[in-house]
């Protein structure tokens, strides 16, 4: 997959270059002016991108190859958009950058100020990557499950038994989705009586330290560790820059900390994380401003995805893989539930396209979850390398 | 067929014995005979080829088979035991018909393809049926199994020493920048713990059952159950790992965690976390691997993809923590630490390499090297960030005693305990302008063969060639801190103390230098140069503090340096030698030289210079100077010189009358 804004140059070295490019015009805060304006319309087409053409069906080939061409008509919260977002998210990083290494430090307090707030919300964002990581994880681990049921279901002639295979996984498949958690209760159900053995009736991983919100996912960090707490602290003090600092090397800052925080939320949305509460908090973003506007627009558009999700079942893990996911899944229990031998013919039809469906969304997330936690990852080392810079940059401040 | 009838093939069969039983009697043929044993000939290879089996027949044994195998399975239903409870013996009858099952299961689905007869697909149906609750069944008894049979994996059991108590030390050495109190700072146990890693696989399982899990493993994966084994294996290794984790307390700590904690507490943490690492990857990792291989066999895939699901997230754990710690403030006292996982990291590299070579592990590969990578960024700019630390320390107040400061000590201690990574440290700062080069340091077993030998034939020949970049910045770190101590001797009133001050300080420097690994590194010529330094402090100090003094003592015939003591009276300048003398004293004896043998050498020559001065100027004049005034004899002096230097000030003026 081209990343046509990876940037593997270090930061600092293009401070020195820009430094001297200022020297030379000696119009530094037009120049300034200049740069933010340029990252401001960045961010403003870099997301704008995200929410073009928005397909109304699903992009029924997003298996591999065309995942990677076609962006546009990607469903927003799939795999390939969400690769996308990431995308966008790191381009308006390298330009940030940019723009930062355009003003100098010592001249602007406010940004001595702003900056380890920031330093402070990439490490929020640096444990909220690692959560998504393992969130990654659990979805593959549904997708697992998933493919056990298609495996039964594809089983002809379709028997007791079969049915029984498929049943079993898709219980701890919408367990781990989060689904039913009625259903929940019944799977211990499944044709055994032996207690010991009952205890091994479901694969749902981790439902010991099973806390709240109820995923598969490992925990990895502490149990009081949420990601919508961290999300919230990031937001706490992202305050929008006014008056003379709105033009100033402030602004960036707070742009920037925006679409990260925006950038986290929306993969926290999207991927089962630990998290204490369902509900997260909508960002302040500046709906004015012209960056901001399609950011807002994606907000807006998951805000009521998880309101959505939140009154059926109780939030988390929008992925739209996911979510279809869940509702085949949901399907395919009724049917099982139901079934007799012989299946209705017609029924049998029907039911063979769900999973043929089914099997076609674990196949796109075979490839697409791995290159999606690839790039979280590189995210995650992006924002690690950025931080190294920021605190040289602060480090120097003083001695300039 | 049916061509025969039942009592039909009972006279054929009694025919054909007589038809065998007159051929055999050999008697002679007639030609009508041989015509119809001809035609019988015909008949019977028509028959011979029709002979494939009758189809109906077939399904009938199938089902008979079927009635059979399904009996066994089912009746295990209603049983509460776990069959391989009952052994091994029992476990492989109940496998045997599962593998009949399916291979009954085979026949059927083959035997007739389309439009199978209604008892057919029944049969089919009920196989099916009773393999799903088979599967099932043996998902539990391999849980079970997996579960029942675990074998605790403690590191005690693999050999390694605790090296907590060895750093014990060191501890409160590198407790905080600039408040170092021991003389010492060892971390030598490093290179003892460190041996030649030939594999250690310990049994994770009770190799007993090996054969068992195999056996089941193999008969589920041939029967279309792949996936359900490596769930099951995946969720109850995963537990035994995370249980290790947790009994050696690895805690669960996201990055914020890490940054915010104390550095006791963080360095309790790094210490654990390199015994952990250690043993994870060398020893625990390995054994793991190798079970899933045992199991699985040569289905190499599935038990890569057990170990790998079972692994990565404990991996990317600790993964995590060493990346959290590269993430934190650079703190000289935390360098020392920094490089112990930065080594153990590259130490690893090779086996972490062969653990994850293929295609699902290989992210924790790529994972590994960048924490690697950080830790090293990390480690080089904490060393960087330590001269300058030295350089800002600032002192408003002299240090008591002129005694060696507790900044060299503690950089001299830093230095020496550095000397321990020299290999790693060396390469670190070596590849300064080359970050993203990850050439591997050389695995200190390599390495530590080479420097024993080097050392015996080196023994006084110093080889600073060997480490060009630590050199260099050591040299450059000394310079500082001699810098340093010129500032902080400019603090003492007194240009004897601060002539003390240096002499201590420089001496001590030199020492450490000689008395450890440093020699290596800072060479003859630096040790030269720095006994010439503090001699010379030395010669300094007896010029400030006895020239003055021995003045007293000069006869006005030599030179007059126009000094306040000419033209004195002898009695005048036995006052005035013994009021300096007694200034000095009370003064000197506050000071400090806590090395006995440096202290002895100051005193001999302070001796020297006085007694001597002393003896000629008593000799000379005590017949014409009044008793009073000579309060001393030379015994006296003698003695009172060695009260110098010993950090606890004393009085002459009125204990010393004669």
């Amino acid at each position: 997959m081209a990343r046509p804004t990876e940037f593997q140059g270090s930061f600092l070295s293009r401070i020195s270059i820009r430094r001297n490019q200022i020297v030379s015009m000696d119009v530094n805060h037009e120049h300034e002016l200049e740069e933010l304006e340029y990252f401001q319309k960045h961010v403003a087409e870099r997301f704008s991108e995200l929410i073009t053409s928005p397909s109304p069906h699903h992009s029924s080939s997003s298996s591999s190859d065309a995942a990677a061409v076609s962006h546009p008509s990607d469903p927003i919260l799939s795999i390939p958009w969400l690769q996308n977002l990431l995308d966008v998210f790191m381009s308006c990083e390298a330009e940030f950058k940019a723009v930062l290494s355009t003003t100098q430090i010592s001249k602007s307090p406010s940004l001595e100020r702003v900056l380890p707030e920031m330093l402070d919300r990439i490490l929020k964002a640096l444990d909220l990557c690692n959560a998504v990581v393992n969130g990654i994880d659990s979805v593959r681990q549904s997708r697992r499950l998933a493919e056990i049921a298609v495996t039964a279901l594809k089983q002809r002639p379709l028997c007791d038994g079969s049915v029984r295979r498929a049943k079993r996984a898709l219980t701890s498949l919408l367990i781990g989705l989060n689904a039913d958690e009625r259903r929940d209760r019944n799977s211990g159900g499944s044709g055994c009586s032996n207690q010991r053995r009952t205890t091994s009736r479901s694969w749902s991983f981790g439902t010991r330290s099973n806390v709240t919100g109820g995923g598969s996912y490992g925990q990895v960090v502490s149990k009081n560790w949420s990601a919508t707490k961290q999300i919230q602290a990031m937001v706490a003090n992202l305050v929008l820059p006014r008056g003379a600092e709105a033009s100033g090397p402030v602004m960036p800052v707070y742009i920037m900390s925006s679409v990260m925080v925006l950038v986290m939320w929306v993969l926290v949305a999207a991927v089962p994380c630990q998290t204490s509460s369902v509900l997260v908090a909508p960002l302040p973003l500046p709906k004015h401003q012209n960056w901001a506007s399609a950011a807002v627009n994606i907000q807006e558009r998951i805000g009521e995805e998880l309101k959505r999700k939140e009154k059926r079942c109780g939030g988390g893990g929008l992925m739209e893989e996911m979510q279809r996911m869940e509702k085949i899944g949901l399907s395919l229990m009724d049917f099982a539930e139901r079934f007799r031998y012989p299946a209705d013919e017609e029924e049998e039809v029907v039911v063979a396209e769900k999973v043929d469906e089914m099997e076609e969304i674990c196949r796109g997330m075979e490839v697409g979850l791995e290159d999606l936690q690839r790039q979280v990852r590189q995210v995650f080392h992006r924002l690690v390398r950025s931080r190294i810079e920021i605190v040289s940059v602060l480090d120097q401040a003083p001695a300039i | 067929m049916g061509e025969f009838e039942v009592d039909g093939e009972e006279k054929l069969i009694v025919a054909a014995k007589y038809v065998v039983k007159e051929l055999r009697s050999g008697k002679s043929l007639t030609k009508n005979a041989k015509k119809v044993l001809g035609n019988l000939l015909l008949e019977l290879s028509r028959v011979v080829i029709a002979e494939d089996r009758d189809e109906e027949d077939e399904i009938g044994e199938i089902e008979q088979r079927l009635n059979v195998v399904s009996d066994k399975i089912m009746t295990r239903e209603v049983d509460e035991s776990m069959i391989w409870d009952l052994g091994s013996d029992e476990g492989n009858l109940y496998l045997d018909a599962v593998n009949e099952l399916r291979s009954l299961i085979d026949r059927l689905d083959g035997s007739s393809g389309l439009g199978k007869a209604g008892s057919e697909e029944l049969s089919l149906r009920k196989a099916h049926d009773v393999l799903q609750t088979a599967m099932a069944r043996l998902e539990d008894e391999f849980k079970h199994l997996l579960v029942e049979n675990r074998l605790p994996f403690e590191l005690e059991h693999s050999s390694f020493r605790s090296v907590e108590a060895d750093h014990g030390v060191e501890e409160e050495a590198m407790a905080s920048f600039g408040a170092a109190s021991t003389e010492d700072l060892i971390l030598g146990s490093n290179n003892d713990s460190r041996r030649n890693s030939g594999e250690i696989v310990v049994d994770l399982i009770n190799p007993d059952v090996i054969s068992d899990l195999k056996n089941i493993a193999t008969t589920m994966i041939a029967s279309g159950y792949d996936r359900e084994c490596i769930q099951v294996c995946t969720m109850v290794r995963k537990d035994a790992l995370d249980e290790f984790l947790y009994n050696h307390e690895v805690e669960k700590l996201s990055i914020e965690d890490v940054l915010r904690m104390d550095w006791a507490t963080l360095n309790t943490n790094i210490k654990k976390w390199v015994r952990v690492v250690r043993n994870i990857v060398q020893i625990y990792l390995l054994s793991e691997k190798s079970l899933d291989n045992q199991i699985f066999g040569d289905l190499n895939e599935i038990g890569l993809t057990c170990f790998v699901d079972t692994v990565k997230a404990p991996m990317m754990q600790l993964l995590n923590f060493g990346e959290a710690v590269s993430l934190g403030p650079r703190q000289p006292e935390k360098l020392l630490r920094i490089l112990e996982m930065y080594e153990l990291a590259s130490e690893l590299l090779p086996e972490i390499d062969d653990l994850f070579s293929d295609h699902p592990g290989s992210s924790i590969r790529t994972e590994y090297r960048e924490v690697m990578k950080r830790l090293g960024d990390c480690a080089r700019t904490t060393f960087l960030e330590f001269k300058s630390a030295i350089a800002s320390d600032v002192s408003s107040h002299p240090f008591p005693g002129g005694a060696v400061h507790p900044l060299t000590n503690y950089v001299m201690n830093y230095l020496m305990a550095l000397t321990d990574f020299s290999h790693t440290l060396d390469s670190l700062l070596m590849e300064n302008d080359d970050v993203e080069d990850l050439t591997i340091p050389p695995s200190p077993d390599i390495i530590n063969p080479v420097m024993v030998e080097e050392e015996s034939t080196y023994e006084n020949s110093s080889s600073p060639e060997k480490f060009l970049a630590m050199t260099r910045h050591f040299y450059s770190i000394t310079s500082v801190l001699e810098a340093n101590l010129q500032e902080k001797s400019k603090l003492y009133k007194d240009i004897s103390l601060r002539h003390i001050f240096l002499l201590n300080n420089i001496h001590y420097m030199t020492r450490k230098v000689l008395k450890s690994e440093l020699r290596h590194i800072f060479g003859d010529k630096w040790n030269r140069k720095h006994t010439w330094k503090f001699q010379q402090q030395s010669i300094e100090y007896e010029r400030a503090t006895w020239l003055p003094v021995l003045s007293f003592l000069k006869d006005d015939s030599g030179s007059s340096s126009g000094h306040g003591s000419k033209n004195l009276r002898p009695r005048e300048r036995f006052q005035g030698f013994n009021t300096a003398f007694e200034e000095v004293y009370k003064a000197q004896t506050g000071w400090l030289i806590s090395d006995e043998g440096l202290r002895e050498d100051v005193r001999t020559k302070a001796s020297m210079w006085v007694i001597q001065a002393y003896w000629t100027f008593y000799s000379r004049h005590k017949n014409n100077v009044s008793e009073r005034y000579i309060k001393y004899t030379t015994d006296d002096l003698e003695r009172l010189l060695l009260d110098l230097f010993a950090g606890s000030p004393k009085s002459l003026n009125n204990s010393y009358r004669r």
